[in-house]
């Protein structure tokens, strides 16, 4: 990722025209500097591989607590205190809910909240229950040295969320983000990026909360609450979810607004809401994004030397068995792809071809038979698993905004020495069939093994070394 | 006691079930399901202040008002996202909660409101035992309604044309069904038994501004218990939830009866991700 010079300007002025500031000023751009950090953190895990989680204002609140009954022992190192609070509980909570997808993992991170919540209110001997803390502020930093500290902490998380993102990074972001087959296919441990997004997600709002303990010198259970969560939602989509800078740009605006329509109470949280309604509605992208201009993705290209990177033979599947409810999808598949030869998989629409390169990939466990590759059983494991043993494929639907050889050229790149390729030249144009055509040639002669299914009999014919031939879920010739 | 049960359950059945229907017509969760509750609790309010007609009367007055705000959440945070991710409607419709929510707040203030009773205060006397009319109507009323969506699913063209754009939005478009209509006709429907449950609820148990969360919140575990999408699954769901929290609350403390629903969604949701009585696949959300 590259940030646009102007940015620095929102990234250096604020601190260093802060001491300029009366002390309510700076007690401002402290708060933009915790909400800011709130935000970076959410931006990994909402932003960038699109998890609808609901639990970061919560560990904003852990933190904020961590940092109030850790401060009068160790004193500002209670702020790493704050950020250990948070990823232990990010880190504990969050394994049992990897697998779930969009709306279940939005609840289940609502329910964590909620507990948090409850435990801020409820476990008065630890928290002080409605009262919440108090007095624990002066054995933390305040004023400008606090400043200073949120200020290199969000410039710091800005950067390393800069550095971070490799192209390759981003794409594999994308691709869990968009299109989860996909990198399932292509090899890409989404849980495990799940996983570590969360807690480097909660470290950085657990720091923020205990930031922001300093700050008020209170915690209460609101510090739990969801008014947080929303806060950093909406600050976050407003200025960018995937911006570099969206995070810090959003909080700018929540905490500037309210003190622009201060005589109005209430109204600016109306404003808000409605200009995050507008964002999502005419400007996905945010207001950074806006400012900027749009940005192309990068499309995959073909790598220029052809040459796997993973061993194996032979794929040799023996009596492959899948059935949907009633309906015999497989009904004992035998055949086999050996490296350095072209197997064109044809037949009927309804007769299984999908099916077989589903069932190879891992998407869908064969309900029966076996599936090797040389001497190891891939028949249960799973996508990411088996694309890192050296198996990689591309699905029938280019992605939005992509060409027809797009998704090959990922396959090819993931550098498996199999491809299982699913209608590759369906609607393509005399060109793009051209290209396909020589770069199977090429991939025969650098040795890979190619299951390649379509329709366009004459061609698969013509550049394949053997046909198989499915209907009604048989091997038929 | 069951009968409190038995009716806040069937309260928590409407504003479940308005909300499956929007989530199976936009294939996304509506956040700003709970604010249409309370939005219907004020609404009868007000109708009340106005008009001073009977509660039973209010009801459809109060249906009609919110099945056109349910127009408006369709038009403005659903099908403008329709072929977004349905992170993008998330985002939107919590943006409209907070809307809706402070839009009342401002309107209201924060004082908690009662809606006017349903059936007058009191209690009847069945076969010996004291029933309560307030909740007695409760019952009645939600059954006749959950009992007229279903008729209407089930038995109508109108209802088999909302499943099938539930099922397959791209198929439906393609066998000439026009998507959009019904994505408002389904949340029009949703809007005005999210009315409904609020002016009911709202006799019982205050209406607060902030109080649309909590609803959401109610919705969206009975109909991730009861499985995605499945009507009845969202109605036993939400029945689960209202004698939870009846004897829940009377055998533990509030606070731990809270707790115990939440943890009791998250061991649901890691072990059996398709809730209890769920479809298969998690593949459609």
């Amino acid at each position: 990722m590259k940030l646009r010079w102007y940015w620095f300007a929102l990234l250096l002025l604020p601190p260093l025209l802060a001491p300029a500031l009366p002390p309510f000023g700076q007690r401002l751009v402290i708060l933009v500097g915790v909400y800011g950090l709130l935000g970076i953190g959410y931006q990994l895990v909402f932003g960038q591989l699109g998890a609808l989680n609901l639990a970061q204002g919560a560990l904003f609140g852990v933190g904020a607590y961590a940092a109030a009954l850790a401060a009068p022992t160790f004193g500002p190192y209670a702020f790493v205190v704050a950020m250990l609070a948070a990823v232990v509980v990010a880190a504990i909570a969050v394994v049992p809910i990897l697998r779930l997808r969009s709306h279940y993992f939005a609840l289940a991170t609502f329910a964590l909240a909620a507990l948090v919540n409850l435990a801020a209110l409820h476990l008065e001997s630890l928290t002080g229950g409605a009262n919440g803390l108090v007095g624990f502020a002066a054995a933390l930093p305040r004023g400008l040295p606090l400043l200073a500290f949120v200020w290199i902490c969000l410039n710091g998380a800005v950067l390393a969320q800069l550095k971070f993102l490799t192209p390759r990074r981003a794409e594999a972001a994308f691709l869990i983000r968009e299109a989860p087959l996909v990198a399932a296919t292509l090899g890409i441990n989404a849980n495990r990026w799940r996983f570590r997004a969360f807690v480097v997600g909660g470290a950085v709002a657990g720091l923020a909360g205990g930031v922001s303990a300093a700050v008020s010198g209170v915690v209460s259970p609101d510090a739990t609450g969801f008014p947080i969560m929303l806060l950093c939602l909406s600050s976050v989509v407003l200025g960018g979810a995937r911006h570099p800078v969206g995070a810090v740009l959003g909080a700018a605006i929540a905490v500037c607004l309210p003190e622009a329509f201060r005589q109005l109470d209430g109204a600016w949280l109306l404003a808000y809401a409605a200009a995050t309604l507008a964002v999502v509605l005419w400007a996905p992208q945010g207001l950074a994004g806006l400012i900027d201009g749009p940005e192309p993705r990068p499309l995959p290209q073909m790598p220029v030397r052809l040459m796997p990177s993973t061993n194996g033979k032979r794929i040799v599947l023996r009596g492959v068995k899948k059935h949907f409810g009633g309906v015999e999808a497989l009904a004992g598949v035998s055949m086999e792809v050996g490296r350095g030869e072209i197997v064109g998989l044809v037949g009927p629409n309804g007769s299984g071809k999908t099916t077989v390169l589903n069932v190879i990939s891992g998407l869908e466990p064969a309900d029966g038979g076996t599936i090797e590759l040389d001497d190891r059983h891939i028949e249960r494991l799973s996508a990411p698993v088996i694309a890192h043993a050296g198996i990689s494929r591309t699905f029938q639907s280019p992605l939005p905004g992509e060409g027809r050889l797009s998704g090959v050229a990922r396959a090819v790149g993931s550098g498996a020495a199999f491809l299982l390729f699913d209608e590759p030249l369906a609607g393509a144009n005399a060109q793009e069939r051209a290209e396909l055509v020589m770069l199977l040639e090429r991939l025969r002669v650098a040795g890979y093994g190619v299951l390649i299914v379509d329709h366009d009999m004459a061609l698969l014919s013509k550049i394949c070394d053997r046909l198989v031939s499915l209907d009604r879920g048989r091997v038929v010739g | 006691m069951i009968l409190n049960a038995l009716a806040l359950g069937m309260a928590y059945a409407l504003v479940a079930l308005g909300f499956v229907l929007a989530l199976n017509a936009s294939g996304a969760v509506n956040f700003a399901h709970g604010g249409l509750v309370v939005l219907g609790g004020a609404a009868a309010v007000l109708a009340d202040t106005w008009t001073g007609l009977p509660g039973p009367l209010l009801l459809p007055l109060v249906a009609v008002m919110l099945g056109a705000a349910g127009m408006i959440v369709a038009r403005v945070a659903i099908l403008p996202l329709l072929q977004r991710p349905p992170e993008a409607t998330f985002v939107a419709t919590i943006a409209l909660a907070a809307i809706i929510e402070q839009s009342l707040m401002l309107t209201m203030g924060s004082a908690p409101r009662t809606a006017p009773s349903l059936a007058g205060s009191g209690a009847l006397e069945i076969a010996g035992v004291a029933v309560g009319r307030q909740p007695l109507a409760i019952v009645l009323v939600s059954a006749l309604l959950v009992a007229a969506v279903w008729f209407v699913l089930e038995r109508t063209q109108v209802g088999r044309r909302m499943r099938a754009v539930a099922a397959d939005r791209a198929m439906a478009r393609a066998v000439g069904i026009p998507v959009a209509r019904y994505v408002l006709l389904s949340l029009a429907l949703a809007g005005a038994l999210a009315g409904v449950a609020g002016q009911l609820l709202g006799h019982q148990f205050l209406i607060v501004p902030t109080g649309g969360s909590g609803h959401m919140l109610r919705a969206y575990i009975a109909v991730a218990l009861g499985g995605w999408g499945s009507v009845p699954g969202a109605v036993l769901g939400a029945l689960g939830i209202g004698l939870f929290e009846t004897f829940g609350a009377a055998w533990l403390s509030d606070a731990w009866a809270e707790a115990a629903l939440y943890i009791a969604v998250l061991v649901v949701l890691s072990m059996r991700p398709q809730g209890l009585f769920g479809e298969p696949a998690g593949r459609r959300a």
